[in-house]
């Protein structure tokens, strides 16, 4: 039984293995883009909108709206990153139930590649928003004496996130390979409904932690919203 | 249980390939749509806020114009009732001076029919009496009217021989003008006394039923008349003071 799919190699392209994480994070690529050009390819201001249109709105509003709760100042970069993260991950978890569907996010390598991302753009946004020396006086908060404890602080929390989803996604596809084994015909059907609803609380809590994140740095001191969710 | 470095490279570029996907393919045009869904309601609903206020300043401008006509109205009702009595008194006033006007006429008119019926009456009176004249004439004493004329003026022309000469000059010529033509020994009997008196002169005699019963003697540039004419200017002053006394109240 292979535990991640980086192990599995779907194909080579000009030599070079592509394995199963990769792969299929292409196929979701595709999907999340080809119903975005679909849904939004005819779309004028003057035409009322559609039902699939307003599905689309009701899901980008309805993030930026759980943006504008957290960060305290509206920044459409960060709908676009935390955004894109949620949908990636929504649509990988959800994809699970369809039979030989390997959702990416149970690779670590998936999820440590976002947690990276997430690190990364945390200080990217940062000095984005208050410059350089504005972005690392924040890690001298509220002493510098802080300054080792915030750095340890700064990539535990990349850590934890990576760990956190992989753990979470990787956890439910492999108890639903053990009850597969033991009881074929019911706990998989379960545990498979079971994983749709983790996965897509564990999609929430990966973006909405990456806001929370990212907000602190963005936001002077005094601005960080004292909302923390954990969903440990 | 192990990290490929490999992939999670690739992992993060295809994390941010998709950011840019997502970002050109989906928040963008949703945010854009959204965007100008907005501003046009909001556009529209300034519009509408605009339309709005016009119209409540219509409301208000038509709410003043109806106080006005309200707080007007008894001004135009007293207005208009001085115009009609203006206007009733006009009619009145133009209908008595039409009256007064067609009493003078009237007045005139029966002043007119008046003299109209006295002139006939005159006309009738003395028709009347000349027939009444001549027949008392020819039943009592078996003669004309005018022969009784001539004779009686043959008698005067004696008197006047004087003056008809005076009146002929070298003329010698005489015209009698009668009303009925005169009888042969009428003509003769004034022949003669014209004779007698400038001799030589020779009378005419002509009737016309316009002349007045009686005897006109034109000679030279004279005229003399023994007509009925002032015995029925006579009848006509009978007549007006029959009407004078007719017409006092009786006491």
């Amino acid at each position: 039984m292979q535990l991640s799919p980086d192990q599995a190699i779907l194909f080579t392209l000009g030599g070079i293995p592509i394995n199963a994480t990769i792969g299929y994070t292409w196929i979701v690529m595709a999907l999340l883009t080809g119903t975005s050009m679909l849904l939004t390819r005819s779309l004028r201001p003057d035409v009322p909108p559609s039902r699939w249109r307003t599905t689309l709105e009701v899901i980008v509003q309805g993030i930026q709206g759980q943006i504008d709760e957290i960060s305290v100042r509206r920044d459409r970069r960060l709908l676009y990153f935390t955004g894109t993260l949620f949908l990636f991950i929504v649509t990988s978890n959800l994809l699970m139930v369809v039979p030989g569907f390997r959702p990416p996010t149970a690779s670590l390598s998936t999820t440590a590649a976002l947690a990276l991302s997430v690190l990364v753009a945390v200080p990217i946004f940062g000095i984005g928003n208050q410059g350089l020396g504005g972005y690392l006086r924040t890690w001298i908060q509220p002493s510098v004496i802080m300054l080792p404890f915030n750095i340890i602080g700064e990539f535990s929390r990349g850590i934890s996130l990576a760990i956190r989803l992989y753990g979470n996604i990787m956890s439910g596809a492999v108890i639903a390979g053990i009850l597969l084994g033991v009881a074929p015909f019911f706990f998989p059907v379960v545990m498979d409904m079971l994983g749709l609803l983790t996965g897509l609380i564990q999609a929430y809590i990966f973006a909405i932690l990456a806001t929370v994140y990212i907000s602190s740095a963005t936001a002077p001191p005094s601005d960080i919203p004292q909302t923390k969710k954990d969903a440990s | 249980m192990s990290i490929d470095w490999i992939t999670v490279a690739a992992q993060i570029l295809n994390f941010l390939v998709l950011v840019w996907l997502l970002k050109r393919f989906l928040y963008r045009p949703i945010l854009d749509g959204i965007d100008a869904r907005e501003k046009e309601i909001a556009e529209r609903m300034g519009e509408a806020a605009r339309i709005r206020a016009v119209a409540e300043a219509a409301e208000a401008d038509y709410q003043a114009q109806v106080a006005s006509l309200r707080a007007g109205r008894e001004g135009t009702l007293e207005a208009a009732r001085k115009a009609a009595e203006a206007e009733r008194d006009a009619l009145l006033a133009e209908a008595r001076e039409r009256l007064a006007r067609e009493q003078a006429e009237r007045a005139v008119q029966r002043v007119e029919e008046a003299r109209r019926y006295r002139a006939e009456l005159q006309r009738d009176g003395a028709a009347a009496l000349l027939s009444l004249t001549r027949k008392a004439l020819k039943d009592l004493a078996d003669e004309t009217l005018e022969a009784r004329i001539v004779a009686h003026a043959s008698d005067r022309l004696a008197a006047m021989a004087d003056d008809l000469r005076k009146a002929a000059g070298d003329s010698l010529q005489a015209i009698a003008l009668t009303h009925e033509p005169l009888s042969q020994a009428a003509r003769e009997r004034l022949g003669n006394e014209l004779a007698q008196l400038i001799p030589g002169i020779t009378v005419t005699f002509r009737s016309e039923p316009a002349q007045a019963p009686g005897l006109v003697l034109r000679l030279g540039g004279a005229q003399v008349e023994w007509t009925v004419d002032s015995y029925i200017d006579g009848l006509d002053a009978l007549l007006a003071a029959a009407d004078h006394q007719r017409a006092r109240p009786r006491g």
